[in-house]
């Protein structure tokens, strides 16, 4: 195999390498080993090192197609929102859209858990947890309260025990739309890609 | 009526390039059913045996992801040209799913081909 390790093949698998980064390096390591195998076959049946490459894409190219697919991948398999974001993530560092899909993502989740929390924070403090409704001197402000701080004295808690099933729904339904539209904008970003067969 | 963008779905390149992509997976499965392959070969068989030209770059993505998916296994097997390929094999999910997209396909296709078979008759005007 050491026959193919020119420079330019080794600066090439390192570029990928780098933006593989958050996949299994178990997963890299095989990934890189078969690209090696394919360019050691080009290259023997004659194919220029340059020429091989260049088939093969930029790093960048290469490695949204490896990141892209495997988010699919494991999205239809787990849906995990985690995974979602570790491969979003990555699709940020090469695609200003992928890092405004991977804002509205994290976002959306936070807000998520937040409603969610606040539904287990009234279990836990029943008499602080809530949404308040605060007069402030100019008008009024709504306050989710997760229940550490002080009573607020001249405030009107709004929801009551509400807030525990509509937190729950409202939280674990922005959770599930957040990764159905995640799962759906990855999609839409494949298919703007150079399809396959299309001129090379 | 306004003319069609390069960038609309229905540009010829582009929903062609739509067609094909739609393909792929069912493709790649078929190319492994008699038996286990390697990346470049299946590439070939495709490039040969189906009117499909794939990507170097986009075939090795698609076989990791179609290994996550349990539809085909992988491993390593020395060759005679000196370094080792890596195998795809179809699993048993793998065979079963690649079936029934054959199944889908030529119900579809032949329905198809029926309501297409009076614009292939007369030609373009």
């Amino acid at each position: 195999m050491n026959d193919t390790s020119t420079p330019q093949v080794e600066q090439y698998l390192d570029q990928l390498r780098k933006r593989l980064r958050g996949m299994r390096a178990g997963d890299v390591d095989d990934i890189l080993a078969e690209l090696r195998a394919h360019i050691a076959e080009k290259t023997s049946a004659g194919a220029s090192v340059q020429s091989t490459l260049s088939a093969l894409g930029t790093p960048e190219q290469l490695a949204s197609e490896y990141v892209t697919d495997g988010l699919l991948a494991r999205a239809e398999l787990s849906r995990s929102p985690f995974r979602i974001l570790n491969s979003l993530f990555h699709i940020a560092t090469f695609s200003a859209t992928g890092f405004a899909a991977l804002l509205a993502t994290v976002t959306g989740y936070t807000l998520g858990v937040i409603f969610v929390l606040g539904a287990f924070a009234k279990i836990l403090h029943p008499h602080t947890a809530g949404l308040w409704r605060i007069p402030d001197g100019y008008g009024v402000e709504y306050s989710l309260r997760m229940g550490f701080a002080n009573y607020p004295g001249p405030g009107r808690e709004v929801l009551g025990w509400w807030i525990v099933p509509l937190g729950l729904v409202l939280g674990y339904g922005l959770i599930i739309l957040t990764t159905r539209v995640a799962v759906w904008g990855v999609r839409k970003y494949r298919a703007s890609r150079p399809a396959p067969g299309a001129a090379r | 009526m306004p003319p069609i963008n390069p960038g609309d779905e229905l540009a010829p390149d582009k929903w062609e390039a739509q067609l094909r992509r739609g393909c792929l997976e069912m493709a790649t499965l078929a190319a492994l059913w008699d038996g286990r392959s390697y990346g470049l070969e299946i590439l070939r068989r495709l490039e040969s045996e189906s009117d499909l030209i794939v990507n170097e770059g986009t075939i090795y993505p698609l076989l990791t992801r179609l290994k996550s998916l349990g539809l085909v296994n992988s491993e390593w097997v020395e060759s005679d040209s000196g370094h080792p390929r890596k195998y795809y094999s179809l699993t048993f999910a793998g065979r079963t799913r690649a079936r029934e997209m054959a199944e889908t396909w030529k119900k579809f296709s032949s329905s198809m081909s029926k309501l297409l078979a009076p614009l292939a008759k007369e030609g373009p005007r």
